[in-house]
């Protein structure tokens, strides 16, 4: 067998161990990873917790944003009905939309993630359970405060994805708008922040053996949704962010007489907005994935298959953006390549549903209520599939768009692909964390009434589109002719509703939540998240040896609770897991994980502080807000990132893991460039809205007059770059002093500041008015990223100094020295990139 | 060659070969450039393909199972991209 870091995979086969551990080690495991209890549970950070206070929060949303579909599927039942006035109408489609997309959907899919994933890969928890916390409870309280606005009449109004110029100053002069621009801009950080701890947690946590050929293929659905969200969410970042300047301060980046253009909006919007829609499906498809194999009792059919089919379809949904914007006059060669790629990515879906087909033919299948809302998945994704064909053909795309053919097209595929999957998950895992099962007489009432009501609903909407009626109208006239489909939809709509209502019902029955008296493996899988678990997860961590360990191990489950396997105990006396690497899971090393704090659910508070009172045009509280958060997220990460007294640990069978290490291998280095890869694409998406807004008014644009300010700006960013490597080497010596490499990251901070503050200068000294021109607005929009990247800097080398005056900065590396080197240096490349473009690319260009 | 990219080499070289096109079509929109372009495009895509099949050929007789895993999802991988090239490239001959 081959290596991938010289570990000696032969010594794994000394597991499962033979002699009997200790006594007190299990005692030791649940007094490490207690959760706190009383109102102390708010600081909970365990995956347990932390999943399912998620999970149940991102019901809560799909529960309310379904509220709002049944007031309107009834102020549709009939013509010119008067529940809902237009201005409400419109306020309850947008939050419908966007509730179901941005609080519901994709926020379930990480919660579900941060639920089974270090189960089912046999992690302690997963890497920066901190992070978890945080990003939940920004979610809850961001995602609870953006609800709230219905109340008050100040929800958004403009539709899920807020064209402007619809959604402009001019047209929508209160602060509506606003609560969807900062409120989903808010959002997505608690986003990004789950996918960079889902991508490092799948690549950096898998127990030993779990090579990636062996990977459950719901880790790698998590896998590949992390990474897209990473590549995807910062279009729609951006976007909110250059609509909100443009509405607070005038910057004219989709006004077309000013340069700018409404399309770039669309296209920052749908490089998001597309691949969203499999963000939402692939881990939906992998929880098929799972369950198939399990009911059928056989392993998955063309395991290799669907992951390659998972990673095509993330691949091809990139190139699919546009098929959205058919009718906004592309040209036809262009609209021809969506065209074809649209088409192009129902051949993975296709791979996936015959392999499931397929499973479920070689096997042996169970009938029980997920298998039922598998099959219901299964019918309804591929009906909505046929009809994603359909529309991706231009001619016939331009006869549907906007119109109710359109909902009826996305309701099959997210319900089939999302909704419904997510049900089979419900009743398959509950016994993971409840200790009582749901019930299964109930359960098959629930996926009658939810799979007639969702066809009841949308099948005759397909007709109702056909015979003309647009999307996001309130009402329509008698003469019409579409009163009967609709009327049938509001009576599946509520058929529907009632499916889900009995649905809560069961819960209310049946669920109990536990961590160590749950109902256990109700349906007989075969994969790691049912071995016997406490709040530490399993007992040992163990060695995997085939895709199903529990089909083809009996005695598994036995070996891994009595500790015949890795990490039977807490050698180091902390919380701890075994980090393995991402293609064979050869153990690396031992991470010491931070426990309980309270520090991750302030930070969140005063994040949601800062973006909530922004939004209400409380300047002065959200600065306060906004700058109470900085010491939280330093005082949490105060306590990490030490390394203990013990610099080795054995994990069992005499094999002894380092328990500190620097440098590329670590959880934390990969964590640092995921999160630069999404500033990367911030800037990135910022030069293509350059190149975009240049293309289409080029005579719009000027040669700056402040070429020669370059040589200081690029000699500031330059000896920035120098002091970093400087203090990196210097840290490395053992004869530089305790404080010359800290020292010189303070320098390269400074000559950061200088290089930004004499660009940002040259600019405010420069003819070129952001409010007059597009060029100069997203000159300065370049800039403002490159300040708020430059002020992160600032404060991340004060810490550093500090961690150093405390002498907690270890040598001859470490890994926050490593973290604030490699922040800085992206800094210093970006704001040379920045500089350099701004001047010369315009200039370059032939007017 | 990297497992990582033997794995995603092929698809790597369908999503290039897709913004390179629509690059094309949207700086010479209704110019007879941009299907030449277009194609000038798709000869290396392929070559890079086959040259991908090629080197996961190498793994093909492996008894290591994550190798042996390897060559099957990137040989597929890169059959699918060659495939997905012409398809993708098909417009520029025929709209």
């Amino acid at each position: 067998m081959n290596s991938e870091t010289g570990f000696d995979p032969e010594l794994l086969n000394r597991f499962p161990t033979s002699e009997e551990r200790p006594k007190g080690e299990v005692e030791e495991l649940n007094r490490i990873w207690a959760a706190p209890s009383g109102w102390a549970r708010l600081t909970v950070v365990n995956n347990n917790y932390i999943g399912i206070f998620y999970t149940g929060t991102a019901f809560l949303f799909f529960l309310l944003a379904g509220a709002l579909a049944l007031v309107m599927r009834t102020q549709l039942a009939l013509p010119l009905n008067g529940i809902l006035p237009q201005e409400t109408y419109n306020q309850f489609f947008t939050m419908h939309g966007t509730m179901m997309m941005f609080l519901f959907a994709v926020p379930m899919m990480e919660a579900i993630g941060i639920l089974l994933l270090p189960q089912m890969l046999a992690a302690r928890d997963l890497p920066f359970p901190r992070l978890s916390a945080y990003a939940f409870w920004a979610y809850f309280v961001g995602g609870l405060s953006f609800f709230a606005s219905l109340f008050f009449g100040l929800a958004p109004n403009g539709g899920w994805f807020m064209y402007p110029p619809l959604t402009s100053i001019t047209y929508s002069p209160g602060i509506n708008a606003d609560f969807w621009l900062l409120g989903i801009g808010f959002i997505e950080i608690s986003a990004i922040a789950g996918a960079i701890e889902i991508l490092v947690g799948v690549l950096k946590t898998r127990a030993p053996g779990m090579t990636l050929a062996r990977m459950p293929i719901f880790a790698w659905a998590m896998l590949v949704f992390a990474g897209m969200i990473i590549i995807a969410f910062p279009a729609v970042i951006l976007g909110t962010l250059l609509l909100e300047f443009e509405r607070a301060l005038n910057w004219p980046f989709f006004d077309a007489a000013r340069g700018g253009d409404p399309l770039l909006w669309q296209h920052l919007f749908w490089f998001f907005g597309h691949p969203e829609v499999y963000i939402i499906f692939l881990p939906a498809a992998g929880l098929l994935s799972m369950m198939v194999s399990t009911f059928a009792r056989t392993e998955l059919v063309g395991y290799h298959l669907i992951v390659l089919a998972i990673l095509a379809t993330a691949f091809i949904s990139f190139g699919v953006w546009a098929h959205h914007m058919f009718t906004t006059g592309m040209p036809d060669l262009s609209i021809s390549f969506f065209s074809a790629a649209s088409m192009a990515v129902s051949v993975p879906a296709g791979i996936q549903v015959f392999a499931w087909i397929a499973t479920f033919a070689t096997g042996r299948p169970r009938y029980n209520t997920p298998t039922l809302f598998l099959l219901g998945a299964l019918i309804t994704f591929v009906m909505g599939g046929l009809t994603g064909v359909m529309v991706a053909l231009v001619p016939f795309d331009w006869q549907v768009h906007d119109s109710h053919f359109i909902v009826a097209h996305l309701h099959y595929v997210l319900i089939g692909g999302a909704v419904f999957p997510m049900f089979a998950a419900f009743y398959y895992w509950m016994g993971m964390t409840s200790s009582r099962a749901l019930s299964e007489r109930l359960g098959t009432w629930v996926f009658w009434l939810m799979f007639a009501g969702m066809h009841i609903t949308f099948l005759p909407m397909h007709l109702t589109g056909l015979m003309g009626m647009p999307r996001r109208v309130y009402t329509y006239l008698p003469e019409s002719d579409w009163m009967a489909t609709n009327l049938i939809s509001t009576i599946g709509a509520f058929t529907l509703g009632a499916g889900i209502l009995l649905f809560l019902v069961d819960l209310a029955r049946n669920f109990r939540f536990t961590v160590e008296d749950d109902a256990g493996n109700v349906y007989g899988g075969g994969t790691l998240e049912w071995l016997p678990t406490g709040l530490y997860s399993t007992r040992s961590i163990p060695v995997v040896r085939s895709r199903s360990p529990l089909w083809d191990d009996p005695n598994i489950c036995e070996d891994v609770e009595k500790g015949r396997y890795l990490l039977p105990n807490a050698p180091t006396g902390h919380r701890e897991t075994i980090i393995t690497s991402p293609l064979r899971a050869e153990p690396q090393y031992l991470q010491i994980m931070p426990g309980p704090s309270p520090w991750p659910l302030l930070a969140a508070l005063f994040t949601a502080g800062f973006f909530v009172l922004l939004t209400i045009q409380a300047y002065t509280p959200a600065v306060i807000s906004g700058v109470l958060t900085i010491p939280c997220v330093l005082r949490w990460l105060w306590e990490t990132d030490r390394p203990v007294a013990v610099r080795t640990a054995d994990v069992g069978a005499g094999i002894r893991l380092p328990t500190y290490v620097t440098g590329p291998s670590t959880h934390g280095w990969w964590a640092t460039i995921i999160l630069l890869i999404v500033v990367f694409m911030i800037f990135l998406m910022t030069v293509f809205s350059w190149f975009f807004l240049y293309g289409i008014h080029p005579r719009l644009w000027s040669a700056p007059d402040n070429l020669l300010s370059l040589v200081p700006v690029l000699g500031g960013y330059g000896a920035a770059a120098g002091l970093l490597f400087l203090g990196r080497h210097l840290l490395a010596r053992t004869k530089s002093t305790h404080w010359s490499p800290a020292t010189q990251i303070l320098l390269a901070a400074i000559a950061l500041v200088a290089a930004f503050g004499i660009d940002l200068w040259s600019w405010r000294e420069s003819a070129l008015d952001p409010e007059l021109s597009a060029q100069a607005a997203l000159t300065f929009a370049f800039l403002s990223q490159q300040g708020l990247l430059v002020a992160i800097t600032a404060i991340m080398a004060l810490y550093l100094a500090l961690r150093n005056a405390r002498a907690m900065i270890t040598r001859p590396r470490n890994t926050t020295f490593d973290v604030v080197f490699l922040f800085m240096l992206y800094t210093a490349g970006q704001g040379s990139v920045t500089a350099v473009l701004t001047r010369l690319a315009p200039a370059g260009f032939p007017a | 060659m990297n497992a990582w990219v033997l794995l995603l080499g092929g698809l790597t070289v369908w999503a290039i070969h897709f913004f390179l096109l629509y690059s094309f079509a949207s700086l010479f929109p209704g110019q007879e450039i941009a299907r030449i372009l277009t194609l000038a495009a798709t000869a290396p895509a392929l070559a890079v393909d086959a040259l991908l099949l090629w080197a996961a050929a190498g793994r093909a007789f492996q008894t290591d199972e994550l190798d042996r895993w390897v060559y099957d999802v990137s040989a597929t991988g890169a059959a699918l991209s060659f495939i997905a090239v012409i398809w993708q490239a098909l417009p520029a001959l025929l709209v």
